[in-house]
């Protein structure tokens, strides 16, 4: 079962700012994804195809270099930095 | 009690492409933090990464070069593992499908290191602790990798050496890695155990992780070696854990964090499609690979009737020994380049790196009409060196130094008036020869070598002087 703590804890861990009121709905939705899962799980996974699911193979990329972002944009998402890395705090 | 190491060897060996192997950021080395990144590389959502052609060719090349089986199909699978150093949390890697199975290396001493498997990955980005927080730089992630990993097949830290060099020599001879183990671009994980010698079992083996230089690795084991054994001894358990290797200490101590979670939880990487290596593709690719560096050596020493050691020595290198094999094209006696090349050309570089890049201004082409001007006898070997040291100075052709004229070597009346004019100018020395003293005729003979500057014959002179003393 999900409970509502478990939303509430897996948004903490994902960094995601959840509003109160949409609490309830979500854990049902997050039970119902478990469900599905579970559903799946009942699937064999012997099946070779596993191996190439989307029938596809070989998509390849040609070794040609092509521009990086500016560092300032690679950093704009980073919770923090510092001398343009990101910068991981000491925990505790 | 006589103990056997046991040892198995782990090696990163990042690939020099272009790109980085899921993204079209460059792979250069040592730019400023964070300026080779994408959003493919820094994990965003929403991204898609995309194999590099490159990576697969240069892995295949590698697999080929070390005696491995090219797989038909091949997948990309998650590595998990949280930390800093990966940006999605995952590692791109290859799990139960690799890319090159069941290869080896052989040893010198006859010893085939199996090579359990090759497989392809993308690098993690640069950790720097500062006082306990961590800067990371992405530069370095999604740079690609090939992991080597051999059975546990290496019995003694000269064998682990020898591996090492052997990989490093054969990854530089095709072209896929400069290995260059202090820029990181080759990095050695050992695991190790120590056994009775002569017994099967295997005993509890520990790993040392990371090291990125021969000499500490062969340190390192020694003194890890040592270590289990002393506990052996004293009737306790070895412990099975992840070591790193402190130079300044010589000592291994426990590495905690990441390095000691071992539940990766693979699966397979949905965004990225099988990988289906065609059998004409590997024949291609292996057409294509250069003479690798044990057959260049056996050739040397077979048909070149090289020895062992001058052959290793014109083999370490592939700009040596494809100069080499140039300069000795259609010679009688190859031997006489490779002289030419380890002494007067050798005298030229003087650090390890130099040799390695053998950028020398004399063309291979010029070296072997040399060769073969002294092999038809028509240039003697004292004028051709000088000759060599002058085509190393300035890059000129050897007809520059050397005119017909010199080449005809000198007629009788040329080498008669020489020889009179150093008997008119040694008066002593052809009095004490006249007395019976032999080596006085060779100061004379002396005399004519050099005023000829080297033309003459020296079997010649002594005829004539002799002849001429009567
Ligand atoms: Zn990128």
């Amino acid at each position: 079962m999900v409970t509502r703590e478990d939303v509430e804890n897996i948004a903490l861990l994902s960094k995601l700012f959840i509003d109160e009121n949409d609490l309830d709905k979500l854990t049902e939705d997050m039970q119902n994804i478990i469900n599905f899962a579970d559903t799946i799980n009942k699937a064999s996974d012997e099946s070779e195809e596993f191996d190439n699911i989307n029938n596809l193979e070989n998509v390849f990329r040609n070794d040609v270099v092509k521009e990086s972002l500016p560092v300032s944009e690679i950093l704009s998402n980073a919770p923090e930095q510092a001398d343009d890395h990101f910068l991981v705090r000491k925990r505790g | 009690m006589k103990y056997e190491m046991v040892a198995g060897f782990e090696t990163h060996v990042e690939l020099s492409t272009n790109t980085k192997i899921f993204c079209s950021c460059t792979t250069a080395f040592g730019a400023e933090p964070n300026t080779h990144c994408c959003p493919v590389c820094i994990g965003l959502p929403g991204t898609l990464p995309k194999l590099n052609e490159k990576v697969v060719e240069y892995a295949i090349m590698a697999g080929l070069a070390t005696n491995c089986e090219i797989a038909e199909i091949a997948k990309m699978d998650r590595k998990n593992y949280c930390y800093p150093d990966l940006p999605k949390a995952y590692q791109i890697s290859q799990y139960d499908k690799p890319l090159c199975e069941h290869g080896y290396i052989e040893l010198s001493n006859g010893r085939k290191i199996r090579i359990t498997r090759i497989h392809i990955e993308e690098d993690a980005g640069k950790l720097i602790h500062n006082h306990g927080d961590t800067y990371v730089d992405y530069n370095r992630g999604g740079v690609p990798l090939i992991e080597i990993v051999s059975e546990p097949d290496i019995r003694s830290p000269e064998e682990a050496r020898e591996y090492v060099e052997k990989l490093q020599q054969i990854m530089r001879y095709i072209g896929v890695s400069d290995c260059r183990m202090q820029e990181g671009s080759m990095r050695c994980d050992v695991n190790i155990s120590v056994r009775e010698a002569g017994s099967e079992k295997l005993g509890t083996r520990t790993e040392i992780k990371n090291m990125n230089s021969i000499t500490f690795i062969t340190k390192a084991m020694q003194y890890e070696f040592e270590r289990q054994v002393d506990l052996i001894e004293a009737g306790e358990k070895v412990v099975q854990e992840t070591l790193r290797y402190d130079d300044a200490t010589n000592t291994t101590s426990p590495m905690r964090g990441k390095e000691d979670a071992h539940d990766y939880r693979y699966f397979r990487e949905p965004d990225l499609v099988t990988i289906k290596v065609e059998r004409e593709q590997v024949e291609k690719i292996k057409a294509c690979l250069p003479e690798l560096p044990n057959k260049k050596l056996d050739r040397y020493i077979n048909e070149y009737e090289i020895s062992e050691k001058d052959s290793a020595l014109l083999v370490k290198y592939r700009n040596i020994a494809e100069y080499f094999d140039k300069a000795a094209q259609g010679l009688k006696t190859p031997k006489s380049a490779a002289n030419f090349i380890l002494t007067q050309i050798f005298r030229r570089l003087e650090t390890e790196a130099d040799k390695e890049a053998f950028d020398i201004k004399t063309l291979p082409e010029q070296l072997n009409k040399m060769c073969k001007l002294i092999e038809s006898g028509k240039l003697k070997n004292s004028l051709a060196k000088s000759a060599l040291e002058k085509m190393l100075d300035s890059g000129e052709n050897i007809e520059k130094f050397v005119s017909e004229e010199d080449m005809a070597g000198l007629d009788d009346a040329a080498l008669t008036k020489l020889c009179q004019d150093a008997i008119n100018n040694s008066a002593n020395a052809v009095a004490d020869y006249k007395s019976g003293k032999e080596k006085a005729l060779m100061s004379i003979l002396g005399f004519v070598m050099k005023n000829s500057k080297g033309r003459a014959d020296a079997n010649a002179v002594k005829e004539k002087l002799k002849e001429l003393i009567g």
